[in-house]
């Protein structure tokens, strides 16, 4: 594998891992923008936008862009965080150019009102959708909670209120300042032409309007006191579900690597010590520790579904497996645990699609390139006192916010 | 692209199927046992109950414990292997599947074998198993698209097929050790057995191995399905929820019969990709839904088209009728461009298959399953672009989509005429 960067004087970033090998190549723009670059007047905006831009340009319709992707035989398609939003392909390799191509028209969207009105029925819709399921709102809320005054604090969606509110006019200002060339990355991976890919950009994207973008990120620093456990009542959830958040190291810090093997030891979906305790056991239907890093702040996120009675007791006991971690974590454990992901890197590896968001979304947050190479290396380099100083210094069962979501209430709860 | 496939036969009739994938480090195997749901319907419980969910309970029960492995051992011996494994259980088959860097194979291999052959099945962990196959059923309830898809086959389907593999709540709780020892010794066995490998494969070596751990394995031949009564082919689910979901479905040919890539095709004009007729009219020129879609499930001898799409409860009605009104109009107005794009998003898909060792061990599986034979890419490609609209519109002709079963699930029932017209 072979990796590729060339910055266009507009400012976009045109990087490439090449692999020979591989049958088909990934193409993504991958916009430095989500939910923490809005403000309260445009919450949900970034997501909202996302969609806009497959309703069309100047020259194409909705219709004839949904033609041209499926016509290249194109799986396409395009998601936002809180911090990215990224349009990606992924063709056979004769078809680089005509994806590039497309990707980069709709890259300058027409942003037309009539077409905002429709797709603002269907967002309403996606809002809906994901507040009549598990975890109902939780996962939002808690991190609502725990980001307080915080960007990340933002709601990738929105709300029915915020989408509703929201005008076109200022879709259009947040796309000309976020979706500026110098806040854009174009990445590929796969059997990729590099130098046809170089070219396409400087044709197709050598005149975007340069704007410089603001400094994305704001100190962050956890509440010491956790705040009150936040409920959402839905009657008629056969489960509760519980969405905890405590901090963790952010993405400048070396220590997110072993945050990420420790949630494995912990938390991951099969064989942690959650798993073990809680979902063998038959006591939870799902239990799990994971590790997301921002820009700015990292999180552990604590996930928990299961009889709505046994919910108080299970978090508690959840806490307490974090406490005997700490300090408790066995040599074999740690292999275990790296060994799996091990594994899994290497897998996805051999994956163009999977590559191109890695690759691409290091590059967007760090401006570095990471090969598979580089992620075994770290793996294998991960000590037990690296993630006892993780557990040290990022106390799981400390401070952190908690939401829980389903049939309990305040006074069951309490009770 | 040269390809290779291979094919052996062990004595007691278990199928190898293998594939050389060149540029990848990994190997992905895939052991598929016609164990699954179905199977409930075969097994009458010592209690006297319906026996749906024992095919999972059992799957879940054989993982606790294998050979001189307890559950535990299991998973940090596969773990240490750095092996991405699954187990399931679906409507025709109990499978388990693993994916790793090539040297790790015999390893997996072994272990796999002694889940499959000697399960220990401990007294002390059928509880546990139970109370995790109970969870999970409650987390579906709580998955209202998931509960409206199980409505759905359930009212399709001839009995037994339309029962889910997952399991019911209550049959689950009535469910006992013996049942599941005796279920283990009924279909736990190698007779219709598939064993499939893709990726860096040294197919000499695999045949060898698996001769070695499932050679000597008696086969016990698994009585046939009697198919019954289907369901009503109307159903509402009360749901307080936000949205209403609606799915339609309609009897078309298996997988396994020769017009079945014409009828995908047709699924795939119909609701397959962002240009498809059903994306385009109900989300993206009226905004009526965000997920809407319409696709193909197979069993061996039975098939179903299905279209599904999930909307605020006002607007359910009018996304029905959008969604019927395409259903019926679909014979006689496929376009050249239409299966053009069917043709280039199918071939891409059966190109980039080729990339995932665990996507192609499970693709040579299922074709086996179902055609008795595995397809080579090219012979794949070559049925693709013999594909004619006329091929397509005359099976149409003859099969129009009629005699539809319908269900949603939300506050308030649709109306759904007794037959659509095109």
């Amino acid at each position: 594998m072979q990796f590729r960067h060339e910055r266009l004087p507009c400012g976009l970033d045109v990087i490439a891992e090449i692999h020979d090998a591989a049958h088909s190549a990934s193409l993504g723009f991958f916009v430095k923008t989500g939910a923490r670059d809005e403000t309260d007047a445009v919450s949900g905006v970034s997501h909202f936008l996302e969609h806009m831009v497959f309703k069309g340009t100047d020259r194409l319709s909705a219709e004839e862009i949904n033609l041209r992707f499926d016509a290249m035989g194109a799986s396409a398609n395009a998601f936002t965080s809180e911090e990215d939003t990224v349009y990606y392909a992924a063709v056979l390799p004769e078809r680089q150019h005509e994806a590039v191509e497309l990707l980069a028209a709709i890259m300058r969207p027409a942003l037309r009102a009539e077409d905002f009105d429709t797709e603002k029925q269907v967002i309403l819709e996606e809002i809906r959708m994901y507040d009549d399921q598990p975890p109902f709102g939780a996962d939002d809320r808690c991190r609502a909670a725990f980001f307080g005054s915080h960007p990340l604090a933002r709601s990738v969606l929105g709300t029915v209120e915020s989408i509703g509110l929201l005008p076109v006019e200022a879709m259009r200002e947040y796309h000309r300042r976020r979706y500026a060339p110098g806040n854009l990355v174009l990445a590929a991976s796969g059997a990729v032409d590099f130098a046809a890919l170089v070219e396409s950009a400087r044709r197709l994207c050598g005149d975007w309007e340069p704007l410089t973008a603001g400094d994305r990120t704001a100190a962050f620093q956890a509440a010491t006191a956790a705040p009150p456990v936040e409920l959402i009542t839905r009657e008629q959830a056969a489960l509760e579900y519980a969405v905890r958040m405590s901090a963790g190291p952010a993405e400048t810090d070396n220590d997110r690597f072993a945050a990420k093997l420790l949630a494995v030891i912990l938390g991951d979906e099969s064989g942690s010590r959650l798993y073990w305790d809680l979902v063998d056991t038959g006591q939870a239907e799902h239990a799990a520790c994971h590790h997301h890093d921002f820009l700015d702040a990292g999180v552990f996120v604590t996930q928990l579904s299961c009889e709505p009675e046994d919910t108080p007791g299970l978090l508690g006991r959840i806490l307490d497996l974090y406490a005997e971690a700490t300090g408790g974590l066995t040599a074999a454990e740690v292999d275990q645990a790296r060994n799996k992901l091990l594994g899994r890197v290497v897998l996805a590896g051999e994956r163009p699609r999977q590559r191109l968001f890695s690759v691409g979304l290091e590059w967007a947050h760090t401006g570095r390139y990471r090969s598979v190479a580089d992620d075994l290396r770290t793996l294998d380099g991960l000590t037990r006192d690296d993630l006892e100083r993780v557990l040290t210094a990022w106390p799981l069962a400390g401070s952190a916010a908690t939401v829980l979501a389903g049939p309990l209430t305040t006074a069951t709860l309490t009770a | 692209m040269k390809q290779t496939l291979q094919t052996a036969t062990l004595d007691n009739g278990i199928t190898l199927l293998g594939e050389f994938l060149p540029g990848v480090e990994s190997v992905s195997v895939s052991f598929h046992l016609p164990a699954g749901g179905i199977c409930d319907s075969l097994m009458p419980s010592s209690s006297g109950h319906p026996c749906c969910g024992l095919a999972t309970l059992t799957g879940e029960l054989m993982l606790r414990g294998a050979g001189s492995r307890d559950s535990r051992q299991i998973v940090a011996d596969l773990d240490n292997a750095g092996v991405q494994w699954s187990q399931s259980v679906s409507m025709s088959h109990g499978s388990i599947a693993g994916a790793m860097v090539a040297r790790q194979l015999p390893e997996a291999v072994a272990i796999f074998a002694d889940i499959l052959r000697r399960p220990t099945l401990p007294d002390d962990q059928f509880e546990p198993a139970r109370q995790t196959v109970l969870q999970d059923l409650a987390g579906t309830e709580d998955d209202p698209a998931h509960r409206t898809m199980l409505a759905l086959r359930q009212a399709h389907y001839p009995s037994p097929w339309g029962l889910p593999s997952e399991g019911r709540s209550a049959d689950v709780e009535a469910l006992t050790l013996a049942d599941v020892r005796r279920f283990a010794s009924s279909f736990i066995q190698p007779d219709g057995m598939i064993i499939a490998v893709a990726g860096r494969i040294d197919w000499p070596d695999f045949v060898a191995r698996m001769e070695q751990l499932f050679g000597d394995w008696p086969a016990a031949p698994v009585p046939p399905v009697t198919n019954g009564d289907r369901g009503s082919r109307r159903c509402h689910v009360p749901h307080d929820s936000q949205q209403t979901h609606v799915a339609v479905a309609w009897s078309v040919p298996p997988y396994r019969d020769p017009e079945s890539l014409k009828v995908t095709a047709a699924l795939s004009v119909l609701g397959g990709g962002s240009s498809s007729r059903l994306f385009s009219e109900v989300r993206e020129k009226r905004g009526l839904c965000y997920s809407v879609s319409a696709g193909y499930q197979t069993h061996r001898d039975l098939a179903a088209a299905i279209a599904y799409a999930g909307t605020t409860a006002e607007r359910a009605q009018e996304t029905l009728d959008v969604m019927l009104a395409e259903i019926g109009r679909l014979p006689g107005s496929i376009t050249a461009d239409e299966l053009d794009r069917v043709k280039a998003r199918a071939k891409s898909g059966l190109v980039m298959q080729q990339e995932s060792t665990a996507a192609r061990a499970g693709a040579l599986a299922r074709q086996w399953y179902h055609l008795g034979r595995v397809r080579t890419l090219a012979e794949d490609l070559e049925r693709l672009d013999a594909l004619s609209v006329a091929g397509i519109e005359s099976w149409l002709a003859d099969h129009p989509p009629l005699d539809l079963t319908a269900v949603s699930l939300g506050r308030d029932p649709l109306e759904v005429p007794d037959a659509i017209s095109a």
